[in-house]
């Protein structure tokens, strides 16, 4: 194969990985937007969705029923950690951080007792080749490609269109006025907290079909939403689409051209030297 | 006869706050051993031009001199080293450190010059030093007391202490008796007149028997600019500021 | 600080390392090398607690410097065949030289975006162990066997458990007496001023941005040391010690015993690495125990356990 159609692929590769990363990456800026919380399970509501994705494929034989019930489920369960944890310790920002580290493993290691140590796959629901001039490539990634760009738009409109993301918006700007305005705070925190989840869940189920399911796949899913949202400045939803493209597209190409944990590891660097010159980020608020 | 040095100036300093011009081209001069008054009616930006003194606030223009040297760009840590000292408004001690400590923490400041200090410090003339402080204030008997506990109006001479054992050149009080009692009010008169026999005093307030008390001079300010300076007696008696502030 | 708190307070620290000198006497094998392995922890979670309990900042990535300490140490006598002494300061250079970095990219950081940060990076560090495995023995790690070393005279080999029990507690000893300096010199009081409240710091003429560096650089520095003690007295360099875990253990083991205590950490240490040691017996999730108990801790006992007794009995606890 000719250096194009490499570069090609590798640029087709990191776009599928890019929309698929923003719409991870967007639960967890979307709930710091709003909440102020950095929630460190982040990864493992991914890892949970991908799991559930392959339980309930299995035994129900549907993957688009899975891809409806992995989010639902991730984003109840997130509802009760908030319910139940989150809350009570009134989401002061280092608890939190610290409950959900607990929660992490928590995650990781009951679904390491239950599903085991494996990687599973799990069959697309949609099996097509298309068919480049110089080498074929799985339909379903494009699928995933385009799913996750109607739902990342699908999330904005969300946001600015409805009442819901008036709430947001409203209790992300000053918890206290919000709530002398009537805005239900603790029921948008929680719903923020479980929308957040779900994003990540249905980007995990989104993969299971290219990538496997494991316990441990939430660690880099984690790391890379950290690396965007940093680059992009926390909280800033712009920031973060622009980031996700960025790093998912490097990522993508060093994949391809060299290995995945160089990307990785380039990547990182790569924000650390952008924190060095501004500190937040690309698009931070002035005072995080 | 040579011009004496001011020992605080700006020079058309403003300070925006993204459409808002919360000062505006202010030249503000301070001599050395004054106890000057800044009034004005609230959001005329008096803590807003003492921020940008002491450097909590860079300024969108112009400069600041102390001592004849530009300030502008120095950060507030190296201005509080020089002896710019800010009080604040609200108070904020260490809510959660004993009287001592919190006093204990300015005290060793000016004692620890070089990499040494650090290792040798006299921690017997640091603690002299915070107990003279604490004495001065009439704080000694509350020393080991949580800073958290102690009344408001405690909580506010515990500031003042801490800005004298930084040993200040300029001491900035932001409104020191906002939310005190008569009582405490006229003890505290009595300490800042005390202190001003060896520092210059720039001093907010709002409580215009207070000011009348303490000021040599008062500088008036109103939406963002000086607009009137003088003996108490001529800005009592200043139209515009009658009209701007007295008669509010 | 009265006279008589200063007293006591030396005295309770002395008693706690006079104490675990005596315990080596009495345990038996199984416990004495567990012992030897809780107190270099110890010492890592001591440094962590520097720039959690007394900063105030939380770092999600300590597992680099302490793994900079191990590789600093085990590369330089495996690669270019330094001895014991000199492979030591290698690893203490490197986990201050990580320290200084991380310190500096963090520096313009503030709240959440150090965490994440330190995290960041420390994540980077551990996947290049794995990338250039041929150099770092990726996973799998080495061996370092037959360490001696040699003292007035006397060849030792540190692999002989009474050797690995008193190198332990000497490196515990030294990093739990130099915290407890820390706490109480002029240096330690900025850093509980920089965590109580930055900004009321700065306009007291500290700039706060250098002692937070400062602190990054002395945690940084006894996570590097305990790394490299780990190395020697274990022989063993490997990239389990720069995954995430070991930036969550010292964060548990610090709250555990109560972050902001000098005696905390050891505490902490001490309670969770048999926990996870007694759990990893009956089940293969058995960090399902970290996670249950960093939940716990948070909703029923934020300050820990040392953190608790000294709000209830004894106040003049450091």
């Amino acid at each position: 194969m000719s250096l194009g159609a490499h570069l090609f692929l590798a640029l087709l590769e990191g776009t599928v990985g890019a929309l698929v990363l923003a719409l991870t990456a967007l639960g967890l800026s979307f709930v710091f937007g709003v909440m102020r919380i950095v929630n460190v399970a982040h990864g493992e509501f991914f890892m949970l969705g991908a799991v559930l994705t392959w339980y309930v494929s299995t035994t129900t034989g549907s993957v688009l029923l899975a891809l409806l019930a992995a989010p639902a489920v991730v984003g109840a369960v997130a509802v009760l950690a908030d319910r139940l944890v989150l809350r009570r310790i009134g989401y002061e920002p280092e608890s939190t951080i610290v409950a959900t580290i607990g929660l992490l493993y928590i995650l990781q290691q009951l679904v390491l007792t239950t599903y085991g140590p494996y990687a599973r796959p799990v069959t697309p629901p949609v099996y097509f080749r298309v068919d480049f001039p110089w080498f074929g490539y799985s339909g379903y990634k494009l699928v995933v490609a385009a799913v996750a760009a109607v739902l990342l738009a699908g999330t904005w409109i969300g946001l600015s269109r409805t009442r819901l993301g008036l709430y947001m918006r409203a209790t992300q700007q000053d918890r206290e006025i919000a709530q002398a305005f009537a805005v239900p705070v603790n029921r948008v925190y929680t719903l923020a907290f479980g929308v957040g989840a779900g994003l990540a869940a249905l980007a995990g189920a989104l993969i299971v079909p290219i990538q496997q399911a494991h316990y441990l796949m939430g660690l880099d899913a984690l790391l890379l939403s950290f690396v965007v949202v940093i680059l992009g400045g926390l909280g800033s939803l712009r920031g973060t689409l622009v980031a996700a493209l960025l790093v998912g597209l490097s990522d993508g190409v060093i994949s391809v051209f060299f290995s995945p944990t160089l990307a990785k590891i380039v990547a990182t660097l790569l924000v650390a030297l952008v924190l060095a010159v501004r500190g937040r980020g690309l698009f931070g608020e002035a005072a995080a | 006869m040579a011009p004496v040095t001011p020992l605080l100036e700006t020079r058309g300093i403003s300070k925006r706050f993204g459409g808002l011009e919360a000062v505006g081209g202010v030249d503000f001069r301070l001599d050395r051993g004054e106890v000057r008054a800044l009034i004005g009616p609230n959001g005329a930006g008096k803590t807003t031009l003492v921020g940008l003194i002491s450097g909590r606030l860079r300024p969108t223009a112009g400069e600041v001199f102390f001592a004849g040297r530009n300030i502008t760009r120095l950060p507030a840590w190296e201005r509080a080293v020089l002896g710019i000292v800010y009080t604040f408004q609200v108070t904020s001690v260490y809510r959660r450190l004993s009287v001592h400590d919190n006093v204990v923490l300015a005290a060793q400041r000016p004692r620890l010059r070089a990499a040494v200090d650090w290792i040798a410090l006299d921690a017997e003339a640091v603690a002299a030093d915070a107990r003279t402080a604490l004495a001065r204030v009439g704080l000694a008997d509350l020393r080991d007391q949580r800073a958290g506990a102690l009344a408001y109006g405690h909580q506010r001479v515990l500031e003042v202490a801490m800005a004298l054992a930084l040993g200040p050149e300029l001491l900035i009080l932001d409104e020191p008796t906002q939310g005190l009692a008569g009582d405490e009010i006229e003890s505290l008169c009595r300490l800042i007149r005390d202190i001003a026999g060896t520092t210059t005093v720039l001093l907010i307030e709002h409580n215009m028997a207070v000011v009348l008390e303490l000021a040599g001079r008062v500088t008036v300010m109103d939406r963002g600019r000086i607009i009137a300076e003088g003996t108490p007696r001529e800005i009592e008696a200043h139209p515009e500021v009658q009209r701007a502030y007295l008669g509010r | 600080m009265r006279g008589g708190d200063r007293g006591r307070v030396l005295g309770l620290h002395l008693a706690v390392v006079g104490l675990l000198a005596g315990l080596q006497l009495l345990l038996p094998p199984f416990h004495h090398g567990m012992l030897a392995r809780i107190m270099i922890l110890a010492a890592y979670a001591v440094g962590y607690n520097v720039l959690l309990g007394y900063t105030g900042l939380m770092s999600l990535g300590h597992a680099m410097f302490f793994a900079a300490g191990m590789y600093g140490t085990g590369l330089t006598i495996h690669h270019l065949g330094f001895g014991i002494g000199a492979g030591f300061l290698a690893g203490a250079v490197a986990g201050l030289a990580a320290a200084g970095l991380v310190g500096l990219m963090t520096l313009r950081t503030t709240g959440p975006a150090f965490l994440i940060v330190t995290m960041m990076l420390a994540q980077a560090f551990y996947l290049a162990t794995l990338y250039w495995n041929d150099f770092t023995g990726g996973d799998q790690g080495f061996i370092l066997a037959g360490l001696q070393g040699e003292l007035a005279g006397v060849r030792f080999a540190l692999a002989d458990p009474a050797v690995k029990y008193n190198v332990a507690l000497g490196v515990f000893a030294a990093c739990l007496l130099a915290s407890l300096w820390i706490t109480r010199s002029p240096l330690g009081r900025v850093l509980v001023a920089v965590r109580e409240n930055e900004e009321r710091t700065r306009l007291l003429g500290y700039n706060t941005h250098r002692y937070r560096l400062i602190a990054v650089l002395l945690s940084g520095l006894v996570a590097g040391v305990a790394g490299a003690a780990y190395t020697l007295l274990f022989s063993y360099v490997g990239s389990t010690f720069a995954g995430i875990l070991y930036s969550i253990y010292p964060l548990l083991w610090t709250l555990l015993g109560g972050a902001g205590t000098v005696l905390g950490p050891l505490v902490g240490t001490l309670v969770m690495t048999y926990v996870v040691d007694i759990t990893s017996g009956f089940t293969t999730g058995y960090l399902l125990v970290v996670g249950v108990a960093l939940v716990v801790m948070i909703l029923w006992a934020p300050a820990g356990i040392v953190g608790g007794i000294r709000a209830r009995w004894a106040p003049w606890l450091p």
